[in-house]
């Protein structure tokens, strides 16, 4: 069921109770947390936090849970699956979901009782209406047996005659039923075909925090950066992040106007947001504008950078716009100031001439004391590296806890490691990619493009979590579509593999989208990976929340390959 | 004191608060408060000011005295003078730390309010670290800047400098100290001219 008014069907009910909060681990997931449980605190509401990233997680913290709760919130699970046959719930449960997966399982909309939805009634859902999908069975049967019991009272001429109507009627009756199931079959396979994405978690909760004028400047850059944690992982259309960054920019603008009035100026430890049209580099202003350019997607797939022709068209890029080797490759802090002033407009200019017509874009920057400036983006990249660390420095959800504490402003030490972190793994991406390119390791298999990553490669480690896979996976997409010249394949989408866990012998497989001008983002692969491994019975774990992410056995990877081919050709 | 039982007994002080929720009067062992009215000003200790506050209940009114100009005149009133000269409130510092940090946002030209009363403070301590210095040299009965002290003290010095003064004469010169200790009554006319030539010593002639 949607919940209409967030503030009355929701916050009321919770703020008296204790409650569960059960988060996935993404970044939106964070920051949405992070709203949440600052607005948990001002009103003193007991509620434990619980970090779950997949199904079987979901289900064993509700086993854990269930006797001492009665109110879960679950954010950025939950939204695409029966959630009642799941968890078999008890009768006085309720369960909160504010989730951006879609589409969102018909059940959950229609259950009237326990599950709400915190979900924008706006965003495009295209439910199908009820009728289509639930008929109520009982009234069938009950005419059935009415019928039956009548036919035994009355003569046998009369009898025979009422009896073929009826049994005319029956089979009408039926053949009407099986046109309905078909046709509900087929509605529920358009429906739930595609997944994609929604808005975002952490917008919703700053909604519900400004509905009851709560919000402040912290919520909001979370909000920010959750919006940005969806652009930066392909989530959502270009349209809908520039759409959505108009609404935030208004929040923004209410928040920060007193920073222009000189007389009654925040000090300056004060936090303040500014809307930039910024460059798309990745981390430029934590590192040197050289190696931003080497490790950012976009840049690096448009001047081809894996090749040798590529690293001179890099030279030339610099050349044009007059910066110097030297400076470009300092610390982009210590850089001239000269060179500054005017970087966004020369980088532009002469990236138009280069082919990257969109390396700027819209999003907003943070900057408190006078030290810390930051982008969106920058965040979004150091909670990633920090959620999905490799090294192991406790219990398993120490990860989680230590993202979460990096968004606040006063550990910015941890935000520092996390920086560190992404750089990292922003160059493992990059020489990742350049490899995969150089070896044609990208194969078409026909209706996709499959690449698969050995055990032997450096840093495979590092892609052996999900985020860091798909990010792999699009920037490959990207450099792949720059590179080939056989205009088919530009158009296909990518099945990436990477080994997961040697000693299980277990494989991360990742499907994604093709990439287009005007790509809606909508993902097959969650419907075609269970379909595969339904007809092959591989040993496989739809764990992920998002159904395009499943484990499966090295050894059945070849035959679970074979069948979707089959089934997508 | 510890720093901590220096700031309990400042966060006793009332400060006014604009609440945004409404509330009867509350009765607490410290005393009665409230009523709490949306939009109307009402005084509260600091304690659950900051507490309110945190939890966007409220918005802090800064005190009179936490205004650039008043504070730039006591700050030029400090450095002129070679005592202490009264501050708007005895726990002025403790305040000024905890209302900067937790409400910024509410008091207006916070950083210069921040430098200003630094600015105060370390005159005041610079001052203090000269009349102990000298307090420690000169034996003196009390030192110049603590005029509340040395009320206290007068009584017994009185006492003591009868005792003392005959015998410090002979000891001095075996002190291995000695060179620093000079004889008290040159010193004290000394320092007398020093830093204050009108004001006449407080305690015995001896």
């Amino acid at each position: 069921m949607f919940v209409s008014d967030c503030r009355r069907e929701f916050y009321d009910l919770i703020v008296t109770q204790r409650v569960l909060l059960l988060v996935a681990s993404d970044v939106d997931a964070l920051c949405a947390c992070k709203i949440l449980q600052a607005l948990f605190q001002c009103d003193h509401v007991q509620y434990t936090l619980v970090p779950v990233a997949g199904w079987q997680e979901l289900e064993t913290a509700f086993l854990e849970h269930k006797d001492q709760f009665k109110y879960f919130v679950l954010i950025n699970c939950g939204a695409n699956v029966d959630l009642l046959e799941i968890l078999q719930p008890e009768e006085d449960t309720y369960f909160f979901v504010c989730d951006s997966h879609r589409p969102i399982n018909v059940v959950n909309v229609y259950n009237d009782t326990q599950i709400k939805l915190l979900v924008k009634q706006e965003d495009d859902l295209d439910v199908p209406a009820y009728d289509d999908i639930f008929r109520d069975e009982e009234e069938e049967e009950e005419e059935e047996e009415d019928s039956e019991k009548e036919s035994d009272g009355s003569e046998p001429l009369e009898k025979r005659r009422r009896f073929e109507e009826e049994v005319i009627e029956r089979t009408m009756k039926r053949r009407q039923r099986r046109e309905w199931e078909a046709r509900r079959r087929e509605i529920l396979f358009d429906y739930e075909q595609y997944e994609y994405h929604g808005t975002s978690s952490a917008m919703v909760m700053f909604d519900l925090a400004w509905v009851m004028s709560k919000d402040l400047n912290d919520m909001l850059w979370w909000a920010i950066v959750g919006l940005t944690d969806q652009w930066v992982q392909d989530k959502i259309t270009q349209m809908k992040y520039v759409t959505d960054i108009g609404i935030l920019q208004r929040h923004v603008s209410r928040h920060n106007h007193r920073n222009e009035d000189e007389e009654n100026s925040l000090s300056i430890d004060c936090m303040r947001i500014a809307f930039e049209y910024d460059l798309r580099l990745a981390l430029y202003q934590h590192w040197s504008l050289y190696e931003s350019l080497c490790n950012t997607c976009y840049t690096s797939a448009s001047l081809k950078l894996w090749s040798v022709q590529g690293q001179k068209r890099l030279q030339e890029f610099l050349a044009d716009m007059g910066l110097p080797l030297k400076q470009v490759k300092q610390k982009f802090n210590s850089m001239d100031m000269s060179l500054k002033e005017n970087l966004r407009e020369m980088i532009e200019e002469s990236a138009n001439k280069f082919g990257m017509k969109d390396l700027r874009v819209q999003t907003f920057s943070i900057h408190f004391g006078f030290k810390n400036k930051f982008s969106a983006s920058d965040i979004v990249y150091a909670t990633t590296s920090l959620m999905e660390n490799i090294e192991k420095e406790g219990p398993e959800t120490t990860n989680f806890i230590k993202a979460l504490d990096s968004l606040s402003r006063g550990n910015l030490d941890k935000l520092h490691q996390g920086l560190d972190l992404a750089k990292k793994q922003l160059r493992a991406i990059q020489q990742t990619v350049a490899s995969c390119i150089c070896t044609n390791l990208v194969i078409s298999q026909g209706p996709f493009l499959y690449c698969s990553l050995m055990e032997g490669t450096p840093d495979v480690k590092l892609f052996s979590k999900p985020v860091s896979l798909c990010l792999l996976s699009k920037y490959l997409l990207k450099s792949f579509v720059c590179s080939t010249k056989n205009k088919r394949c530009k158009l296909l989408p990518l099945v990436m593999a990477a080994p997961m866990d040697v000693e299980q012998g277990t494989v991360i497989m990742v499907g994604i989208p093709p990439e287009t001008e005007s790509s809606d983002k909508k993902n097959f692969f969650g419907r075609a990976f269970e379909k595969a491994a339904e007809s092959t019975s591989s040993r496989t774990l739809h764990n992920h929340f998002q159904m395009s992410i499943i484990e499966l056995k090295t050894e059945d990877r070849s035959k679970f390959l074979d069948a979707l081919i089959s089934l997508l050709s | 004191m510890e720093p901590a039982e220096v700031e309990f007994l400042a966060e006793k002080e009332l400060v006014t608060i604009v609440p945004n929720f409404s509330l009867d009067r509350i009765h607490l062992i410290g005393g009665d408060l409230g009523p709490f009215n949306p939009g109307l000003p009402v005084e509260v200790p600091v304690w659950l000011a900051i507490n309110l506050k945190q939890r966007q209940k409220c918005r802090l009114i800064p005190p009179e005295w936490m205004d650039v100009g008043k504070l730039e005149e006591i700050r030029d009133q400090e450095r002129k003078e070679d005592t202490f000269t009264p501050m708007p409130s005895p726990y002025y510092m403790e305040l000024t730390k905890l209302l900067l940090n937790y409400a910024s946002d509410n008091i207006p030209r916070a950083d210069e309010i921040r430098t200003l009363v630094k600015d105060t403070w370390d005159t005041r301590m610079a001052k203090l670290r000269l009349s102990a210095d000298s307090f420690v040299r000169q034996q003196e009965a009390h030192a110049k800047p603590f005029q509340a002290l040395a009320q206290l003290l007068q009584q017994f010095c009185t006492d003591t400098n009868a005792h003392h003064n005959p015998g410090q004469g002979e000891n001095r010169s075996k002190n291995p100290e000695s060179s620093l200790v000079r004889r008290e009554n040159q010193h004290r006319s000394c320092y007398k001219a020093r830093l204050h030539p009108s004001q006449a010593p407080q305690h015995g002639e001896g």
